[in-house]
């Protein structure tokens, strides 16, 4: 860009847009080092003086934060696994086959994510409802696959646009099926961006927060938002408790984008433009 | 993908549309049972009164429902809202996000911490963004009244979430700082993909910074914001994380979303008929802004 380029200028600038995004947690994470009793002093103290974990134990025997954890897990790594595999056969048949109105086949499936999430609430709480599908992991896993599937068809479509033609080619000028070129040639070369769709999945089926307060709010199948979101205390909302059941929840996902930031900036810029 | 033609005519085999077919079979499958059969149930049951507390059926009210809405004071005041929210917080996270993209994008030696930064809001739930604000927001304990006492404003804490403008400014507030880091990453993928050669052309030619920005940076980026401002009306619409982590609404029914009030009336009091016409609404929303994004791009391109 244009901007001067001092040395200083550019350190204030990566400052600005470092405590931007790292100030909310790094203040949860040192709310949850905090002792009730410091907690509620006045004026409020910034730097916690006697850390404590008292905090991160009571987070996980006053309510059942691992089962919450769990919960999360079960429903994100289902989805997103569910989701990979039907983009993938979507997004090769896009890519790959001779079909007709490929671009008007990617329209739709794309389409689908301009729904509000809540007019689908409605219908497929009735249903769930009557099914009897309330609280249990399918009633969340099967919304989630589906509102993942746009963004992981876009981004495998991407991929496998980038793959040579003339690699499958040989493969089955030597005597592979398409499917044998397909599961030799095109899945390995394509695994970077299968995983790419998977993470960006992955955190999708994490967050989400409606469906799972509406669908799956029992005590035993609640996820980790609805499960911290609904806590209540004996008396008041337990402020240091919370904050040390967010960072556990955070934690995860927090580590998993730090990994595999490149990859998950290039997903969310390719699934974002093009969309 | 170049290959020779009698080479795609070997691979054309006839099989192959029945392949496609096969394969994007599942997908359409679940698009049907989760998009397409619900908004047809939804259109349905709101010419119903349909309630699943009492166990009395449905009964056929035809537009009842629909005057019903729009006579309820509770749904021009979650609509009100709802737009009210699209409106500040949208520009708001693409101004924010724009000036966290620009700074983002001057040279550092280390991009993971920057980039880290602007990826962890995004990846943050919606949900904790609310609980982590409403912390910070907190009348006695929260770091917000504590820095605007160290900075001199003395007097009586504001009690943010329980005074309905308040309320709705730390909603908003927290809206943009959880949204604008996504506008930002998307914002930067675009202005990486200006050529520099535009920018040492404009130099060569005496245009001031000012100019540049507004001539060059502006224009080549205008693509990414169109992408991201759809992106983000059609959330902002959808509302619902955030207010109901940090007020449930509250204080009364001053930050309630039309989303809060779906979920409210299907869920809590579960009058799906009721419940449905008020997503019938929430969809024609949706729609409108959709198809007038829409008309602007296709008069772009």
């Amino acid at each position: 860009m244009t901007i001067p380029r001092g040395r200083s200028l550019t350190l204030i600038a990566a400052a600005i847009v470092v405590v931007n995004g790292f100030f909310p947690a790094v203040w949860i994470l040192l709310t949850s080092l905090k002792t009730e009793a410091e907690l509620v002093s006045k004026p409020i103290t910034w730097w916690p003086h006697n850390p404590t974990l008292a905090n991160y134990v009571q987070a996980f025997t006053d309510q059942p934060l691992l089962r919450y954890l769990g919960n999360s897990l079960a429903v994100a790594v289902l989805s997103t696994i569910l989701s990979l595999v039907v983009a993938s056969l979507a997004a090769y048949a896009i890519a790959r086959l001779n079909l007709r109105r490929r671009q008007l086949i990617l329209t739709c499936i794309v389409a689908s994510s301009m729904f509000p999430l809540v007019t689908l609430l409605v219908p497929i709480f009735q249903t769930m409802r009557s099914l009897g599908l309330l609280n249990t992991y399918t009633a969340l896993v099967l919304p989630y696959t589906v509102l993942n599937l746009p963004v992981c068809t876009l981004v495998l479509v991407g991929f496998f646009q980038s793959i040579p033609r003339d690699l499958e080619n040989a493969a089955m000028i030597d005597g592979c099926t398409r499917l044998g070129a397909l599961w030799r040639v095109v899945v390995p070369l394509a695994a970077p961006g299968v995983f790419t769709a998977g993470i960006l999945a992955f955190v999708n089926a994490w967050d989400e927060f409606l469906l799972a307060l509406s669908l799956n709010a029992s005590a035993s199948m609640r996820t980790l938002p609805v499960g911290i979101t609904l806590y209540q205390g004996e008396f008041t909302f337990p402020w240091p408790i919370i904050s040390a059941a967010l960072i556990v929840a955070i934690v995860p996902v927090a580590v998993l984008i730090a990994v595999f930031q490149e990859r998950v900036v290039g997903g969310l810029t390719q699934g974002g433009l093009k969309g | 993908m170049a290959t020779g033609a009698s080479m795609i005519e070997r691979m054309r085999d006839p099989s192959e549309a029945s392949l496609g077919m096969l394969l994007l079979a599942p997908a359409f499958l679940l698009l049907a049972l989760i998009v397409v059969y619900p908004i047809a149930t939804l259109i349905f049951n709101s010419f119903f009164d349909l309630r699943l507390s009492g166990g009395g059926g449905m009964k056929f009210v035809g537009l009842e429902n629909y005057l019903l809405v729009l006579k309820d004071p509770d749904f021009w005041n979650a609509t009100w809202n709802t737009v009210l929210i699209t409106l500040i917080t949208v520009p708001g996270a693409l101004v924010v996000g724009l000036g966290l993209a620009l700074l983002a994008n001057l040279p550092f030696k280390r991009q993971w911490p920057v980039r880290l930064a602007l990826l962890l809001p995004w990846a943050l739930p919606l949900a904790f963004a609310g609980l982590i604000f409403a912390w910070f927001f907190h009348t006695e304990y929260g770091i917000v009244n504590d820095v605007v006492r160290r900075l001199g404003f003395g007097g009586e804490p504001t009690m943010w979430l329980l005074r309905p403008g308040w309320a709705f400014a730390a909603i908003c507030l927290t809206i943009v700082w959880k949204t604008s880091s996504f506008m930002a990453l998307i914002l930067l993928a675009g202005l990486q993909m200006i050529p520099r050669s535009l920018y040492e052309a404009a130099e060569v030619d005496g245009a001031s910074k000012g100019q540049q920005f507004w001539q060059i940076t502006i224009p080549m980026l205008m693509p990414s914001i169109i992408v991201a401002l759809i992106f983000r009306t059609i959330t902002a619409l959808q509302t619902f994380d955030i207010p109901y982590t940090m007020t449930r609404g509250g204080p009364g029914n001053a930050t309630e979303t039309l989303a809060m009030l779906i979920h409210k009336t299907t869920i809590d009091y579960l009058d799906v008929g009721y419940g449905s016409t008020l997503a019938v609404f929430m969809f024609l929303l949706s729609l409108a802004v959709t198809a007038v994004y829409l008309r602007r791009i296709g008069r772009q391109a």
